[in-house]
C-alpha cells in the first residue's frame, strides 16, 4: 500500500467530522439551544486551527494534497473568516432561522472544509472538487431565508451563475488536461512548456483554456466582467454569509488562481508569450474591476451593496499583486487577503449587528450612530478606513506592498490607476463615517451585541491595529508562501 | 465503415434532437428531446471506447436528472404559455453572436487537433482497455481515491441542501409537536 | 467495438418489431375518429377541470435524494466490477464513502423527509 500520509489531512477530517457532529447534535437536541451550537462551532474551528499547527508540512496522496506554506497561510484565512462569520450570526440564528439551525453552521463548516481542500490541491480534479465543495454550501446558505424573496433570489442567482461558471471552468481545465496529458499541476507546467517548445507555440487551444479558466475563476472572485451576480447575491444573502462569501470564498478563488496560473501556467505570464500572456489580460481585468467597483460603490444607498462593490474593487487591487508573478507579488497578495479578512469581516459584522437591531441595511439609517453606540461606530470607522487604506491601519500596508509588487514588475500604469481609484474609494467609505458621526441624532438606535459578536469585532480591530503597526511576522509568513512557486 | 455510419447516425440525432429541444414551446417535449440527444451522445461515447462514460450518461442523466426536470416542470405547472415570450432584437442578436463565436472556437480547436504532424508529440499512447470499466475503476480507486472520497462529502452537502431548501417548514412544526 | 455490434442489431430489431406491429395494427383496425374520443377518460363522466394538477412537493425531495444515491450507485458500479483486482484497500475506501452518505440518509430520516404525509 502506498504511503498516503494521512496525518496531513487530520485538520480537514476533524473539521468535517465536527460539521457532522454539529448537525447531529442539533437534530438530537431538537434545536433547543442555538447559542450552544454556535459556540461549539466556533470551538471546532479553533480546534482545527490548533490541529493545523500540529500537522502541516508535506505532500500526500501522490501530490494531490499539498500541505505547503501557501495552503497553511490561506487555511488560516479561511478558518478566520468562518470563525468570524459564525460569531456574528448568533442573533440571526436566534431571531430569523427557526428551522435548520445546526445545518446553518454545518454548511458553513462544509464550505470551510472545501476551501481548505482547495487550498491544498496539487491537481486539477481535487482543485475542482474543492471549489465545488466551497460554493455548493454557499448556494444553500445564500437562500437561507426561505420566506424572503430577495434571499431566495440571491440563492438562485448564485446557483445558476455558479453552475454556469463551474461548467466553463471545467471546460477550460479539460482543455488543459487535453494539452498536457496530466492533471497534476506541476507536471502540467512541464508538459505545457515542452509542448510549446516542440510545436512552435500551442496557439488557440491554450488561449481558449486560459480564457475559460480565467472566466470560471473570475466568476468565483467576482472579477469584472464576471461580477454582475455579486451585488444582488451579497444583498440578499444573510449578512454573515455575505461576509463569508466576500472573504472566505474569495480567498479560495485567489488560491485556486495562484495554483493554476502562477504555478501551472507560470511560463505564460509574460508579455513575450503574446497572445497567450495571461498577465496582461488579468491586468486589464484588474483595471476594469478597480474603476467599475469604486465608481459603482459611490452610488449605493445600501451598506451591503456598497460593500459588495467595494469588494469587487478590492479584488482588483489583489490582482495588481497577482500579475506581478514574483515573490513580493505572491506575498503581498497573501498579506492583502489576510488584512482584508479583518477589515471586511469586521465591517460586515457591524452591518449584521445593525440589521439585527434595526432591521435596516440602508446607509442613511446609520445617522447619528456615534451618539448612541460610540464603540461600534468607532470600530466601523476603523474597518472602513482600513479598507480605504489609511495609515497606520493594516489596510495601508497591504495596499503599499501590492502596489510595490506591481511597480517592481513593470505595471506602473496599473498602479497609478489603482492609486487614483483608491482616492475615489475614500469618498464612499468616509460617507458612512460622516453619517455616523456628523449626521443629526437619531435617538431610537441602541445596538445590543451578543458576546460572540463583540469577540468578532475585537478580533477585527485588534488585527488591523496590530498588523498595521507591526506587519513583519505576517508579511514574512506571506513572503514565505512564495517559496511554493520557486520564487 | 460501419463505425462511420454509426457515428453519423448518432451525431445527427444528437445535434438534431438538441436543436429540437431548444425550439420547443412545451417544456415536457423539450425534456424528451433532451433524452433522445443524450442517448445519442451515449452512443458516441461508446464509440470512443469510453463505455463507462456512456453508461453514466444514461444512468445519471436520462435516468435521474431528467426525471427531476420533469418533476420540476410538473411541480411548477409549467406549460407552453409560460415560455418563450417576445425576444428583443438585441437579445436574439447577442445569442446568435455567442453561438457563432463558440462555433468558431470549436472549429479552431479541431483544426489544430486534426493536423497530425502538430500533435504527433502530444498524442499519448492509449492503453488497450482504455475507457473500460475496470480501467476507470483502477484509476478512480487507486490514483484518484482522494478526489473520490471528497465526492462523497459533496453528495452529503447535496442531501443536506435538498432537505433544507425543499422541505416545507409547516410539516416540520408538526414533527416537533 | 465489435462486441457492441450485437447491441446495435438488438436495438434495430427491437425498434423494428414495434414499428411493424403498429403497421399491422393500422392495416386491420377500423378508422372512426370523433371528438369525444380525445377527452380524458373519466369513467364515462364528462371530465371537470384540468388534468394538470399541482404535485405534492414531497415527490421532489424524494427525487432529489434519489439522484444523490443514484450518483453513489454509479461509483459502486466500477468498484464492484474491479473489486477482484482492487482488494481490501478499495473495500475500506468504499466503506468510508458509503458511511459518509449513510450519515446523509440518517439526517434525512431524522428530519422526517422520508415520512409520507
Amino acid at each position: 500500500m502506498p504511503d498516503y500520509n494521512l496525518r496531513l489531512i487530520i485538520p480537514e477530517i476533524f473539521l468535517f467530522l465536527w460539521a457532522l457532529f454539529i448537525i447531529a447534535f442539533d437534530l438530537g437536541t431538537k434545536r433547543k439551544n442555538p447559542k450552544l451550537i454556535g459556540y461549539l462551532t466556533m470551538g471546532g474551528i479553533a480546534a482545527t486551527a490548533v490541529l493545523l499547527y500540529l500537522y502541516h508540512g508535506g505532500i500526500s496522496f501522490n501530490n494531490m494534497f499539498k500541505s505547503d506554506p501557501l495552503a497553511l497561510f490561506f487555511k488560516v484565512i479561511f478558518l478566520g473568516s468562518a470563525f468570524m462569520a459564525v460569531g456574528s450570526s448568533f442573533d440571526i440564528i436566534a431571531q430569523k432561522i427557526k428551522n435548520h439551525r445546526g445545518e446553518f453552521f454545518g454548511l458553513v463548516l462544509f464550505s470551510t472544509v472545501g476551501m481548505m481542500f482547495l487550498a491544498s490541491a496539487g491537481e486539477l480534479i481535487s482543485l475542482y472538487i474543492g471549489l465545488e465543495l466551497t460554493t455548493i454550501p454557499l448556494f444553500i446558505l445564500a437562500a437561507y431565508y426561505k420566506d424572503d424573496r430577495i434571499s431566495v433570489e440571491a440563492g438562485l442567482k448564485y446557483l445558476v451563475i455558479g453552475a454556469f461558471s463551474s461548467a466553463i471552468l471545467l471546460y477550460g481545465l479539460s482543455l488543459l488536461y487535453g494539452l498536457s496529458g496530466t492533471t497534476d499541476i506541476v507536471m502540467m507546467k512541464i508538459n505545457l512548456a515542452l509542448l510549446y517548445l516542440n510545436t512552435n507555440g500551442i496557439g488557440w487551444a491554450l488561449l481558449m483554456a486560459i480564457v475559460m479558466v480565467l472566466a470560471g475563476i473570475g466568476f468565483k472572485l467576482a472579477l469584472v466582467p464576471f461580477h454582475m451576480w455579486a451585488p444582488d447575491v451579497y444583498q440578499g444573502a444573510p449578512t454573515p454569509i455575505t461576509a463569508l462569501l466576500s472573504v472566505g470564498s474569495k480567498a479560495a478563488g485567489v488560491v485556486a488562481f495562484m495554483r493554476i496560473f502562477i504555478d501551472g501556467l507560470y511560463g505564460f505570464a509574460d508579455a513575450v508569450m503574446f497572445p497567450l500572456d495571461w498577465g496582461n489580460i488579468v491586468a486589464v481585468l484588474a483595471a476594469a474591476a478597480m474603476i467599475l467597483g469604486n465608481i459603482s460603490a459611490l452610488r449605493q444607498k445600501n451598506i451591503k451593496r456598497m460593500l459588495a462593490y467595494s469588494s469587487i474593487a478590492q479584488i482588483g487591487y489583489v490582482m495588481v499583486g497577482m500579475v506581478a508573478v514574483s515573490e513580493l507579488g505572491v506575498g503581498s497578495v497573501g498579506y492583502y487577503m489576510f488584512i482584508y479578512l479583518f477589515a471586511n469581516m469586521g465591517a460586515f459584522a457591524v452591518a449584521t449587528i445593525f440589521n439585527d437591531n434595526t432591521g435596516s441595511d440602508s446607509i442613511a439609517s446609520y445617522a447619528g450612530l456615534s451618539k448612541s453606540s460610540p464603540m461600534i461606530s468607532a470600530f466601523m470607522a476603523i474597518f472602513l478606513l482600513s479598507l480605504a487604506g489609511i495609515p497606520p491601519l493594516a489596510g495601508f500596508a497591504a495596499k503599499f506592498f501590492v502596489f510595490a509588487a506591481g511597480i517592481q514588475a513593470g505595471y506602473t500604469w496599473l498602479v497609478i490607476l489603482a492609486l487614483l481609484t483608491a482616492v475615489v474609494s475614500l469618498y464612499y467609505y468616509a460617507n458612512v463615517i460622516k453619517m455616523m458621526y456628523f449626521a443629526p441624532d437619531n435617538p431610537t438606535i441602541k445596538l445590543n451585541t451578543p458576546l460572540s459578536a463583540n469577540i468578532v469585532l475585537i478580533i477585527g480591530v485588534a488585527g488591523l491595529i496590530i498588523f498595521g503597526v507591526y506587519p513583519e511576522p505576517i508579511l514574512n509568513f506571506a513572503l514565505d508562501t512564495a517559496r511554493v512557486f520557486g520564487f | 465503415m460501419l463505425d462511420l455510419i454509426i457515428f453519423y447516425f448518432a451525431a445527427v440525432i444528437a445535434v438534431g434532437a438538441a436543436v429540437m429541444m431548444i425550439m420547443q414551446r412545451n417544456p415536457v417535449a423539450s425534456v424528451l428531446y433532451l433524452v433522445v440527444s443524450l442517448v445519442a451522445q451515449a452512443i458516441l461515447y461508446v464509440q470512443l471506447n469510453a463505455l463507462f462514460v456512456g453508461a453514466l450518461l444514461i444512468i445519471i442523466y436520462t435516468g435521474a436528472i431528467l426525471v427531476l426536470f420533469l418533476f420540476v416542470i410538473m411541480l411548477l405547472n409549467l406549460r407552453g404559455e409560460h415560455f418563450g415570450g417576445k425576444q428583443s432584437r438585441m437579445g436574439r442578436a447577442s445569442k446568435i453572436a455567442i453561438t457563432v463565436i463558440l462555433f468558431a472556437e470549436m472549429v479552431a480547436i479541431f483544426k489544430q487537433v486534426a493536423i497530425p504532424e502538430r500533435i504527433g508529440t502530444q498524442a499519448a499512447a492509449v492503453a488497450e482497455d482504455f475507457g473500460s470499466v475496470e480501467m476507470v475503476a483502477s484509476h478512480l480507486f487507486k490514483e484518484y481515491l482522494y478526489p473520490f472520497e471528497l465526492t462523497s462529502i459533496l453528495l452529503l452537502v447535496a442531501i443536506v441542501g435538498a432537505v433544507v431548501l425543499a422541505k416545507r417548514d409547516k410539516t416540520e412544526k408538526m414533527e416537533d409537536a | 467495438m465489435d462486441q457492441y455490434l450485437s447491441v446495435l442489431i438488438f436495438l434495430l430489431v427491437g425498434v423494428g418489431i414495434v414499428l411493424f406491429t403498429f403497421f399491422i395494427a393500422r392495416l386491420i383496425r377500423p378508422h372512426n375518429p370523433y371528438k369525444e374520443k380525445n377527452q380524458t377518460y373519466e369513467c364515462a363522466e364528462a371530465p371537470v377541470g384540468n388534468s394538470w394538477v399541482k404535485f405534492n412537493n414531497h415527490f421532489y425531495i424524494f427525487a432529489l435524494i434519489f439522484v444523490v444515491f443514484d450518483v453513489e450507485a454509479v461509483f459502486l458500479f466500477p468498484w464492484a466490477v474491479a473489486f477482484g483486482q482492487l482488494g481490501l484497500f478499495a473495500l475500506v475506501e468504499m466503506i468510508i464513502f458509503i458511511a459518509i452518505l449513510v450519515f446523509g440518509l440518517y439526517y434525512a430520516w431524522k428530519k422526517g423527509v422520508l415520512k409520507w404525509v
